[in-house]
């Protein structure tokens, strides 16, 4: 199959299986309670739903997905130290553009959750934090590229700083369980963690936003080689 | 439909403005990162496509 057949395949596919994540997380998976609700004496009458929960469906997806296509940049990080191959360099510059793209979108999602169930915009408890910092170290890749001209030291420089970076994926990954007094909650553990429906929905909903973040970073490198490509057929006319 | 999900919907849901929100932010960013995307590369490859047909006039090969 064509590669740009198959990228764009994975991008419908993708839409459509966030789409039907979605779909299900709204209407068939059971409320999420929170506080109880009790009367003037002190009895307990019921739950307060969590509606807000909802944006779990699309926000976890969204940071899993950042957590994974960040991992690439190290990857080809190591990958263009080893074979000093430019398109290895280029490969971790997309993969940091999109894993940049999906911290924003992480941020934002996540803000209004924080907005709603918390009273506040921002938090700085562990997990918060160090996505916060992640979020930094992304920008600061693409400020360090722009601050060296030469090409191969650029990509040496960005290599190890993309490698670099990436250890605090993992630990922003992990914060929630290795402070368990962070108020941040965990959603991927053992034991009570979600039921069947809510599972379902929530993978589907991931499977769909990998896949989107597949088509993306495929869209993105083609994009770069079309450009090289033009390059060199300018240079081809010019000389 | 779930049946109390049918019932909580039913009622005034204080967060749906963060939940839609949330949501609309995800989408309109993704398909309009996407969008451009693929027009840069389309415009690209136009350019592209243009040029070779001049290399080939003048016979070189790039």
């Amino acid at each position: 199959m064509n590669r740009n057949i198959l990228v764009l395949s994975m991008l419908v596919l993708g839409g459509v299986l966030t789409t039907v994540g979605f779909i299900m997380a709204f209407f068939f998976t059971p409320p999420v309670l929170g506080p109880a609700v009790t009367n003037e004496a002190g009895r307990i009458l019921g739950y307060q739903p969590l509606f807000s929960q909802k944006i779990f469906y699309f926000h976890v997806p969204v940071a899993l997905s950042s957590f994974l296509v960040f991992f690439f940049t190290a990857f080809y990080g190591v990958r263009f130290l080893m074979t000093k191959e430019k398109q290895y360099d280029t490969r971790a510059k997309v993969a940091t553009e999109v894993t940049l793209m999906f911290v924003i979108l992480t941020m934002a999602t996540g803000v209004l959750w924080t907005r709603f169930e918390w009273g506040r915009w921002w938090v700085w408890e562990p997990r918060l934090t160090t996505y916060f910092i992640m979020t930094l170290l992304v920008i600061a890749y693409f400020v360090l590229r722009n601050s060296i001209e030469d090409e191969e030291r650029r990509a040496t420089y960005a290599a190890v700083f993309g490698i670099i970076a990436f250890i605090d994926a993992p630990i922003s990954f992990a914060i929630t369980r290795i402070i368990p007094s962070s108020v941040h909650p965990v959603v991927l553990r053992s034991g009570g963690g979600l039921t069947g429906s809510q599972l379902a929905a929530f993978l589907i909903g991931l499977f769909g936003m990998l896949m989107i973040a597949y088509a993306i970073f495929n869209t993105r490198m083609r994009e770069e080689l079309v450009h090289d490509r033009l390059e060199a057929v300018k240079a081809a006319l010019e000389g | 439909m779930d049946p109390v999900l049918e019932e909580i919907y039913a009622l005034v849901v204080p967060s749906l403005p963060y939940v839609a929100g949330a949501y609309a932010i995800l989408w309109i960013a993704l398909v309009a990162y996407i969008g451009m995307a693929y027009s840069r590369v389309g415009r690209l490859e136009k350019e592209i496509a243009v040029l070779e047909e001049s290399l080939e006039r003048r016979g070189i090969s790039a």
